[in-house]
């Protein structure tokens, strides 16, 4: 609508006509009859996978871990066609499961709930791939045991919380010849994989990476609880490997179930630390304790340090991660500084989207701006005209360049990675991070939590990112 | 944006209340904050991060300034794309057209782009645009509705003697704590927050507040321009009692509903504003103008005095 066809003023009719719906209803009964016709879903004729080509295979699946994770998993989910949820697995029935099963029913789907993802295994036989987001200590065998039952697999990171577990499940992937993906969702990041495609590699605009920093810091929040009507059984909790429910809410924190934050949040970008300097570390020196939370539920460090030493085709590298969880300023990122310029990139699509900054004795970006691989400095430098034959032309300071990555995302932030494995699924892509690539970032990031215990620098053997 | 809550700090917070735990979270730009009165600490706090939780979540989805949002999808629709979105960016979306309706077009999420040209498919949690150039700005309805689903995540927890507001501009009252017949607030003059112009003291109620500081100014929608001599208004509505799980999802969501309409209520006639009180059971308002203070409605069941 043209600003012309506006109304000029406040139609008073309209407003009136709206009004007289509500003497019959009152406000209640009209917000209330207005939501609920729309809680109420209509009979139509879309469903989840209408929107899909009629060629589009579609790909049944099953969800193991249906808490925070998995929520986000099924959120991205829901925007790939393609896809049919046949079964949904989480202990903790009575919340997890629950709403879990309610909200793929609303997007017409018809799953099966289980407890036991055995059961799950036995019964669903149409299973095309299971997406696994539980526990970290259970990863390897719920993943070997999908595998084997001939099932693809997505697996959320750390893919296991021992270099044994996650050693067994490349084993698995290779003897079954399944596709087991690693939930490292940014390497299908479109910002991610361009500035590694065309700014690392093609126009090697930062030069020799000699050091990089990243982090990710968050404020201090209360343990996660659980309604008290909720609460599972203690017999339920014991038999899946959880000694309370304290534990079962908060094992990210607990030795034998996770890796603390270095693993949670760590892990993601110590994987592209390897990833875009070309190279493995060679040592890795940490220091981090629990210097905030009660150690008695938080038996992993709540801040660390960590050095790592890279030998890369270019030369020696030294990369610096911390992560802390009693301020959240500044929030994540990974800063990759070369002598001739450096990338400043997160994941998020606000804070540090990608900024680029150009060394001032670096060669000229011009080719690589006018191919869009970054953007247009702020200010373009006051050159002067070539055929007046002047060297400069002489006007206010200019700021130096900035430029940015002409990529965003549009999509959830996991989304790209889940539709990079069900592509490979139908046989249509490779996957971005493959068990024995993420196997590389465990033995990586593991290793942090064993320097920080050895008080001294710890050396990695080229041997020990082989499975 | 045309409206409001951004700028609507005027719901007075509860005084000192023994017994209170306050929890406090930075989200959409602004503070939003839990009271509750319960016996464990610990517990209150859960409840409470909980809730700011789906605050964060809901932000992620209804964001217009995130590249990935739902409503920037949204907005970058063009004529005959569909985008799927959240269930709760598409429930906002119903109850903003519904207001829309309901008001006529004073309460406007796309400020005159034209709301009617998407089609919200609440069976495939889909947004239709059958126009290109719709944009939309939840800003004047998010965070009541966010404030609503914190009060039902409260409830969840069995945290039933609590309250919950966001930036104080959009906020939701449970059960009071045991001692008192209502959380006690103010509404004061946001050119002067040192001039109360009303006390209450409310239950199961939600409140929503909308009002422009010096030199700010609310739009309206209808017409581009600004809107002058009206300086700020209340809307506040009774929270009905939960309804059988087999009849709806939830409650309805009278906190978005507030929201919405106290952007409404800084363009709508007076005259208008006195037959949505008289009509709508369990409406009251105030707008403040240069004039001074005007109230509308009466409502019984939240027992609040002046």
């Amino acid at each position: 609508m043209g600003s012309n066809d506006r109304p000029k003023t406040l139609d008073r009719r309209e407003v009136l006509k709206g009004l007289s719906t509500l003497p019959a209803l009152g406000l209640f009964g009209y917000a209330w009859q207005k939501q609920r016709a729309y809680q109420q879903a209509r009979v139509a004729e879309a469903t989840a996978t209408a929107q899909a080509p009629a060629d589009l295979q579609v790909i049944n699946i099953a969800l193991i871990g249906a808490g925070a994770q998995g929520q986000v998993l099924t959120d991205a989910m829901l925007r790939i066609p393609g896809l049919r949820f046949r079964a949904v697995c989480d202990i903790w029935t009575e919340y997890n499961q629950k709403r879990m099963v309610n909200s793929l029913k609303r997007f017409k789907h018809e799953p099966n709930a289980y407890e036991d993802y055995r059961e799950m295994l036995d019964k669903e036989k149409e299973l095309d791939a299971v997406v696994i987001a539980t526990p970290d200590f259970w990863h390897a065998q719920h993943a070997i045991d999908c595998l084997k039952a001939g099932t693809h697999v997505y697996c959320e990171k750390e893919m296991s919380n021992t270099l044994e577990g996650a050693r067994k499940m490349v084993a698995a992937q290779r003897e079954t010849g399944k596709l087991l993906q690693i939930g490292h969702q940014r390497r299908s990041n479109p910002r991610y994989l361009h500035c590694y495609d065309k700014i690392l590699k093609q126009a090697q605009m930062l030069g020799r990476i000699v050091t990089v920093y990243g982090q990710w810091n968050r404020g201090v929040t209360p343990d996660l609880g659980a309604p008290d009507r909720y609460v599972i059984p203690q017999e339920r909790l014991t038999q899946y490997g959880f000694k309370d429910m304290h534990q079962f809410r908060n094992w990210r924190w607990y030795k034998g179930k996770g890796g603390g934050p270095i693993v949670d949040l760590g892990s993601h970008q110590i994987d592209i630390y390897s990833w875009y300097l070309g190279a493995n570390p060679s040592h890795v020196m940490a220091s981090g304790g629990n210097l905030y939370y009660d150690p008695k539920t938080h038996e992993w460090y709540d801040t660390v340090m960590a050095v790592y030493d890279y030998d890369t085709a270019l030369g020696p590298a030294k990369a610096y991660y911390t992560t802390q969880t009693t301020n959240g300023s500044q929030g994540y990122f990974e800063n990759f500084m070369g002598d001739q310029g450096t990338l400043l990139i997160s994941e998020s699509e606000v804070n540090y989207a990608g900024q680029l900054y150009r060394d001032p004795n670096a060669p000229a970006w011009d080719e690589w701006i006018q191919k869009g691989y970054v953007s247009a400095p702020k200010e373009q430098e006051a050159k002067a005209k070539s055929e007046s034959g002047a060297i400069a032309d002489v006007r206010e300071s200019v700021a130096p360049d900035q430029h940015t990555v002409p990529v965003t995302l549009r999509d959830p932030y996991h989304q790209p990675h889940l539709q990079n494995f069900f592509d490979a699924v139908r046989g249509k892509a490779t996957l971005n991070c493959p068990a024995e690539e993420a196997f590389q970032t465990a033995v990586a990031v593991l290793k942090v939590n064993d320097a920080i215990e050895a008080k001294m620098p710890l050396a990695f053997k080229p041997e020990d990112f082989k499975v | 944006m045309n409206g409001g809550g951004a700028e609507g700090v005027y719901v007075g917070q509860p005084g000192d209340l023994r017994g209170v735990r306050r929890f406090s979270h930075e989200a959409m730009a602004t503070v939003y904050e839990v009271y509750a009165v319960h016996d464990d600490r610990q517990y209150a706090a859960q409840a409470a991060h909980a809730s700011f939780d789906l605050v964060d979540r809901l932000e992620r989805e209804l964001s217009r300034f995130l590249p990935n949002s739902d409503v920037t999808r949204i907005n970058h629709l063009a004529a005959g794309e569909r985008t799927r979105v959240a269930r709760s960016t598409l429930e906002c979306l119903a109850i903003a057209r519904d207001m829309f309706d309901l008001t006529g077009g004073a309460f406007d999420v796309s400020i005159g782009t034209g709301l009617a040209s998407l089609d919200l498919d609440p069976d495939d949690s889909t947004v239709h645009a059958t126009a290109s150039g719709v944009q939309i700005d939840l800003g004047g309805i998010g965070k009541g509705y966010a404030v609503d689903l914190m009060a039902d995540t409260l409830e969840e927890w069995d945290v039933p003697l609590s309250l919950a507001h966001g930036g104080f501009s959009s906020l939701l009252a449970l059960d009071p704590p045991a001692d008192r017949d209502g959380w006690p607030l103010t509404l004061s003059d946001p050119g002067d927050p040192s001039r109360v112009l009303a006390q209450m003291s409310v239950r199961q109620t939600a409140l929503g507040a909308s009002g422009v500081r010096k030199r700010d100014h609310i739009v309206d929608p209808r017409t581009g321009a600004p809107v002058r001599g009206r300086r700020a208004a209340w809307v506040a509505l009774n929270r009905p009692p939960a309804a059988p799980a087999d009849v709806a999802e939830s409650r309805p969501r009278m906190a978005a509903v507030a929201d919405a309409l106290t952007t409404a209520c800084m363009l709508m006639h007076v005259d208008d504003i006195d037959a949505l009180c008289r009509n709508g059971d369990g409406v009251e308002a105030w707008i403040l103008e240069e004039t001074g203070l005007l109230h509308f409605g009466e409502r019984t069941e939240s027992r609040h005095g002046q």
